[in-house]
């Protein structure tokens, strides 16, 4: 243990002398996490600002401006931007000012109680998900709500010997009414979802300052593990090798370098995104879980990658491919929620990090990291495993 | 396993390593005695660090017993690595870290007390003359004194056995007597120093014996005046050549009183009993071939001579 303290020592002053580990370990991810930051800040909020355009004036649009859109407003989904017109309302989400306007075009209430069916049309910014879908699942839900009542009242009349292809227009408020409710109830939905959703993962600022710290974490336990192979450059791993030390006290100094390295590094940046963005990686007891979990699933695919090198600056460049691409399946970038690619991306130790982080967060208990942590432990046994059966394979 | 004698520093028995055909050290055995200095003789891959590697415990042997100090040595004995200072050919060591901390690192590795650590590094320091730059980073030393510092590191603990692996390759004149001196100091100390070379004036001045190692055994064995006697009480004449050497060499092997003669490039060297009685006859003889004499020498055989007497080449081939 004496020996691999001697060792651990040795590397940690040789690391904060080439600086190259202060870079990547520390001041490139807490860089990244602060521009990420503010290029996507608010992209993901649930409330927005919003448009509501009316050009038809008529008793079927007027169950959407009086009814829906208050009925938004009070929930606090939306605050109201005023515009005149379309133009004036495309003009003012294209600049960002609203996330999304509705317009209501002229002659809609006619078309409704001609039987020709109403539509609302939703001009959104793409940026912005979550409020061009509850955008678009209202608008649609009132039209959709409005057309069907009418066509059923228009059936009804149909068979009162009246003309089937239109509703009396003093009906239309009543209709108007019902799809009022129909379509303020599937936005409710929408964000109760949304809130659910959301409660299982990490707000955007924290999200992508634990992706951009377990991103970097891959590179910055590189320096430990490549450590025999750097020996080896130096030529110094003869004369390690001539002490009267053992081979399990060397590697065992260098695997403590990367885990420390690894360990300063995920602390600091959960610190500094905590304290600079207000990032929130959960309670303390989960984060060094998951913090743990992580360092060893990153020690031992570096360890099964470098084993693969025959130098340093091979292992680098083969580590630095792989780190890469697990990240960049992992979501640490972007989240990955849905479809084909989500599956995918549970092969990535980065994936369960973060999913990890959204439990603990998600639920307030540090024992929710449990899962993720053991999968992380899972991939840094099993990759550990395999690297040291190669190196003890190349190298007997 | 032991020493059948306190006085023996290193016994080496029967060492073979081969990598698939290629047969690096066959059978090699030497000893050596307590502040002897031990020189192997060779030219590169003639086997010289595959032996001290298997000796410094880095190899293991596929046959044969090595002891330093009378402990059994191989890459996981630890009681023999004590014992043992190694001084790879490269140079070995970090080179962010100053003079002062490549010495302190090693020295705790070795297992010495912190007070001792302080003063042996300053001892080490003076010997190796890097006490005015032992803060500096090692990086940024000559390449001299990168040597000198590579030397010190193997000798900080006082190793009973001192291997120096061809460590003057690649340094300037100056840098490369200081190493020496530095060398015979420790010997002088009573450290007992394993030193291999391919130059032989380093042997020649350094070593109480020479093992001459070629295609990976020892060929001959003994002090200086007792290899040089392998060519008999002979003279060299050295002869510097324009035209045909082979037709040269040729002739000169037939003249009476000539033991043998050979050639490195231009160089012709005719081993005989007298040198003044041969050396008509050597001129003679390469005037009658397509061969004309740009200068001639005639002296005394040294290890060089030895060497190419017994493998029929030079020795820096």
């Amino acid at each position: 243990m004496r020996t691999a303290l001697i060792i651990l020592g040795k590397d940690l002053r040789l690391r904060m002398r080439d600086r190259s580990v202060l870079l990547f370990a520390i001041v490139v991810p807490l860089g990244l996490t602060f521009v990420f930051a503010n290029i996507f800040a608010g992209a993901d909020d649930v409330q927005f600002t919003a448009i509501v355009v009316d050009a038809d004036g008529g008793p079927a649009a007027q169950g959407f401006v009086t009814d829906v859109v208050p009925a938004l407003r009070e929930a606090g989904i939306i605050e109201l931007q005023p515009a005149d017109s379309s133009s004036e309302a495309r003009a003012l989400v294209e600049d960002g000012t609203a996330a999304i306007a509705w317009l209501i075009p002229e002659g809609f209430s006619d078309r409704v109680t001609s039987g020709a069916g109403g539509t609302i049309t939703v001009v959104a910014n793409p940026d912005r998900v979550i409020a061009t879908e509850i955008a678009r699942n209202v608008a649609a839900t009132y039209a959709g709500e409005l057309n069907r009542i009418a066509l059923a009242v228009a059936t009804t009349v149909t068979a009162a010997q009246q003309p089937p292809w239109a509703i009396e227009a003093t009906q239309l408020p009543g209709i108007a009414d019902e799809a009022a409710a129909s379509a303020i109830a599937t936005g409710a939905t929408i964000v109760t979802r949304t809130n659910e959703t959301s409660s299982r993962q990490l707000d955007p600022r924290s999200y992508l300052a634990a992706g951009m710290a377990v991103f970097f974490l891959f590179f910055s336990v590189q320096f430990g593990i490549t450590g025999m192979l750097e020996e080896r450059d130096f030529n110094t791993l003869p004369r390690l090798l001539a002490a009267p030390i053992s081979r399990a006290a060397i590697h065992t100094g260098k695997a403590a370098g990367a885990f420390t390295v690894g360990a300063v590094s995920m602390t600091l940046l959960a610190v500094a995104s905590h304290t600079l963005l207000g990032a929130n990686w959960g309670p303390p007891l989960g984060i060094a879980i998951m913090v743990f979990a992580a360092i060893i699933a990153a020690m031992g695919i570096m360890v099964l990658v470098g084993a693969f090198a025959k130098t340093s600056e091979q292992a680098g460049n083969l580590q630095s491919i792989v780190a890469l691409t697990l990240g960049l399946a992992g979501g640490v970038f972007f989240p990955i929620s849905t479809g084909w690619l989500a599956n995918l991306s549970l092969l990535s130790p980065h994936a369960w990090f973060l999913r990890g982080l959204g439990d603990i967060v998600g639920t307030g208990s540090a024992l929710a990291a449990v899962p993720a942590a053991g999968a992380l432990l899972g991939v840094g046994a099993v990759t550990a495993l395999l690297g040291a059966m190669r190196i003890r394979q190349v190298q007997p | 396993m032991g020493s059948t004698d306190d006085q023996t520093v290193l016994s080496c028995r029967g060492l073979t390593k081969t990598y698939g055909q290629l047969c690096a050290v066959d059978d090699v055995s030497l000893t050596i005695m307590r502040g002897q200095t031990y020189g192997l003789l060779g030219p590169n891959g003639a086997g010289k660090t595959t032996t001290i590697s298997m000796i410094a415990g880095l190899l293991t042997p596929d046959t044969g017993s090595i002891t330093v100090a009378g402990e059994a040595t191989g890459p996981s004995r630890r009681a023999a690595k004590k014992h043992v200072g190694l001084v790879p050919q490269e140079l070995a060591i970090y080179p962010d870290l100053s003079a002062r901390e490549n010495l302190a690192f090693f020295a705790k590795l070795h297992g010495m007390g912190r007070d001792v650590i302080a003063r042996r590094i300053g001892e080490v320091l003076e010997i190796i003359g890097l006490t005015d730059r032992a803060d500096d980073r090692a990086g940024t030393y000559s390449g001299g004194m990168k040597r000198r510092l590579n030397i010190g590191i193997g000798l900080l603990h006082r190793p009973q056995l001192l291997i120096l692996d061809e460590p003057t390759v690649g340094v300037d004149p100056q840098s490369r007597n200081a190493i020496l001196e530095s060398v015979e100091v420790l010997a002088v100390e009573g450290m007992s120093v394993l030193y291999t070379t391919h130059y032989m004036e380093e042997a020649e001045r350094l070593c109480d014996r020479i093992g001459i190692v070629d295609q990976g055994r020892i060929v001959a064995e003994g002090s200086r005046s007792e290899l040089t006697r392998l060519v008999g009480e002979q003279t060299a004449v050295r002869v510097e050549l324009a035209g045909d050497v082979t037709a040269a060499v040729a002739a000169c092997r037939v003249i009476a009183g000539v033991d043998s003669a050979d050639a490195d490039g231009a160089t012709m060297t005719v081993l005989g009993d007298n040198g003044t009685v041969i050396l008509p006859a050597v001129l003679a003889a390469v005037s009658q071939v397509n061969a004309s004499v740009t200068g001639v020498d005639v002296r005394q055989p040294n290890l060089e001579d030895v060497f190419l007497h017994l493998t029929g080449k030079a020795l820096r081939d």
